[in-house]
């Protein structure tokens, strides 16, 4: 909303719950059934009649389906439904990226209602077992034998009965098992514009993520990796997004590498999540002093086809940390968020989670609490601050 | 009180504007909003974060313990919001009260009448129609003051903290009230929405 109001774009927010002042608003808020992208694309069409629409944007998995089909239907800027569903598939997108020959870890699909003993002793190890739908390794756990498996199958199985993970449906009785692909792990932040992918940013995880849970931490960009492999981990993005069918818009993967070369283990038609894209800056911000131009304003511009006055991420090097959850029970407060901040290089931090709030560990939860962000000379700084301000969070809960 | 003992938490809204919460009341009873140097002068506080070199701050308000800054600079909250805290922090320590009250209508403020008459108008659209509205998500919005035809506002209940107030404020009250009260020139949230305890949206997990 920030970014079309920057650019003095006029906005229609649609929603699954209709506003309490959709009524009052009709032309700024718009009730969409997203489960059902046709229909909701349908009423988009309808809605245009008297309120034209110039583009449309989805902001996760589930909209960037809705925003395919409207744009479809309206002919606007967009990927076509097929590539935003394979995009949010994981199965599907492991089909097509292994038909294209995208090195991605050997997968299967399963029933959740097949026996898991039995499975268990069919499976190489370690594996990784990975819901389609759920979103921020959400329902990821790693097995490293057959006890494992069972284990972490029926810890899965009762995280997909629950109400809004099994609203989606067929998706929610069937799970990936994959190989687990050792290695170090970065993000790759993208625009696709015209079929072409321009990567905006790829980002470290320095803290490893070898399981048995994928709860993330810190982004760092820029990468620490060095450039060939750099040159190696775009290459491969690339060819995923081609496979998968993207076409237009913001992209966001998930890589590994070892010494094998990368392994693409996801990708998604949609930004980088949540408050993680306020890490990223581009144009006037090059030398720390200036605003800059956000992911939002670009994506926005890029949906209306305006002019990007840059895709150049600023000089400065930046870092977020997704604040881990630190326990299971209802927040009560969070002390140190003014030590947290006075850290020197950290701009924010920002406490999500409200008072009174259930934070619920991985596998079954995923929500963190807050965010921390820094900017400085290098990513060590930058990690080295994102790392000292955690330590000065303390998180009641009771 | 010592300065030290001043907690202060910056809130950025956008890149113009931010919120401070500080720890400790900076104005009890009112909402003063400042939108020049000049009439800054004579409120220690809004003397000083006016005075900022390089923020070119366009308009203050304070309320409670909330300060909120609005500046021209392109500059990153991140990159100047200490220099707001440490004015801010500076002047609570001091021995003199940061901000007066409000003056009265009859004090030679011009357009104090004009803003009573937009106060009574746009309380009325927030009785009938803004709350009514609200209150279906379990929220209430608060008309706290009008400034120089500028509504400041507090969101509670479901509305506070909600991972879609902004939607309401912008998509919903602002639209309305620029129907219905044409004369308003903006809205400030003075809303502290890190405290809501059952926002009616949860905000994005990742």
């Amino acid at each position: 909303m920030e970014a079309a109001r920057q650019i003095g774009v006029e906005l229609t927010v649609a929603s699954e719950q209709a506003s309490t002042f959709a009524g009052a608003n009709p032309a700024g808020l718009l009730t969409l059934d997203f489960k059902n992208p046709e229909r909701a694309a349908d009423d988009v069409h309808v809605f245009a009649r008297t309120q034209p629409i110039q583009g449309v944007v989805g902001v996760d998995d589930d909209t960037a389906i809705v925003a395919a089909a409207i744009a479809e239907r309206l002919k606007l800027k967009g990927n076509p439904m097929h590539a935003a569903e394979a995009a949010r598939d994981k199965h599907r997108q492991r089909q097509l990226l292994a038909d294209a020959n995208v090195p991605i870890p050997r997968f299967a699909l399963h029933l959740l209602s097949e026996d898991a003993a039995e499975l268990a002793t069919t499976i190489r190890y370690p594996c990784v077992l990975k819901p389609l739908r759920l979103s921020a390794s959400r329902g990821v756990i790693r097995a490293d034998n057959p006890q494992g498996f069972i284990k972490a199958h029926s810890r899965l199985k009762a995280i997909l009965a629950q109400p809004e993970a099994a609203a989606c449906g067929e998706p929610a009785w069937h799970y990936l098992v994959e190989e687990f692909i050792p290695g170090y792990e970065v993000a790759l932040e993208g625009l696709v514009v015209n079929r072409r992918l321009h990567v905006l940013a790829i980002f470290d995880k320095p803290d490893p993520l070898d399981g048995p849970f994928f709860e993330e931490t810190i982004y760092l960009t820029p990468s620490r990796v060095p450039a060939p492999l750099q040159a190696a981990i775009r290459d491969c993005a690339d060819r995923a997004v081609r496979a998968v069918g993207i076409v237009e818009g913001p992209v966001h993967a998930e890589l590994r590498y070892n010494e094998r070369g990368p392994w693409l283990i996801e990708l998604a038609a949609r930004p980088i999540g949540g408050r993680c894209s306020a890490v990223l800056r581009f144009g006037a911000g090059g030398l720390g002093l200036g605003a800059g131009v956000t992911l939002e304003e670009i994506i926005v511009r890029h949906s209306l086809g305006m002019p990007i006055p840059s895709l150049q991420r600023e000089r400065l090097a930046a870092g977020v940390m997704m604040i881990p959850i630190p326990g299971a029970g209802a927040l009560q407060e969070v002390r140190g968020v003014t030590e947290a901040k006075g850290v020197p290089l950290i701009e924010d931090v920002q406490i999500t989670a409200h008072p009174g709030e259930r934070l619920v560990p991985f596998p079954e939860g995923s929500r963190y609490p807050g965010f921390i962000f820094a900017r400085g000379e290098t990513p060590a700084v930058v990690e080295a601050a994102l790392r000292d301000a955690h330590r000065r969070l303390e998180f009641v809960l009771s | 009180m010592a300065a030290a003992d001043i907690r202060i938490t910056a809130e950025p809204i956008d890149n113009q504007r931010c919120k401070f919460v500080v720890s400790v009341p900076v104005l009890e009873g009112g909402v003063r909003r400042f939108s020049s140097a000049d009439e800054a002068r004579g409120a220690p506080l809004a003397e000083a974060i006016f005075g900022i070199p390089g923020l070119a701050v366009s308009e203050l308000i304070v309320s409670g313990n909330l300060v909120t800054v609005v500046k021209q600079s392109p500059a990153p909250w991140q990159a100047v919001g200490k220099a707001v805290g440490a004015a801010i922090r500076t002047t609570l320590a001091s021995d003199v009260p940061p901000v007066a009250p409000a003056p009265s209508p009859e004090s030679g403020n011009p357009a104090a009448g004009n803003d009573d008459a937009l106060y009574e108008q746009v309380a009325k659209v927030f009785d009938q129609q803004v709350n009514p509205m609200v209150a279906r998500h379990g929220g209430h919005v608060e008309l706290i003051d009008v400034q120089d035809a500028v509504v400041m506002l507090r969101m509670g209940g479901g509305c506070q903290g909600c991972g879609m107030a902004d939607v309401t404020l912008r998509q919903g009250i602002e639209g309305m009230l620029a129907q219905l009260v044409p004369a308003v020139r903006g809205i400030v949230d003075i809303t502290d929405h890190a405290t809501g305890a059952n926002p009616y949206f949860q905000a994005a997990k990742k």
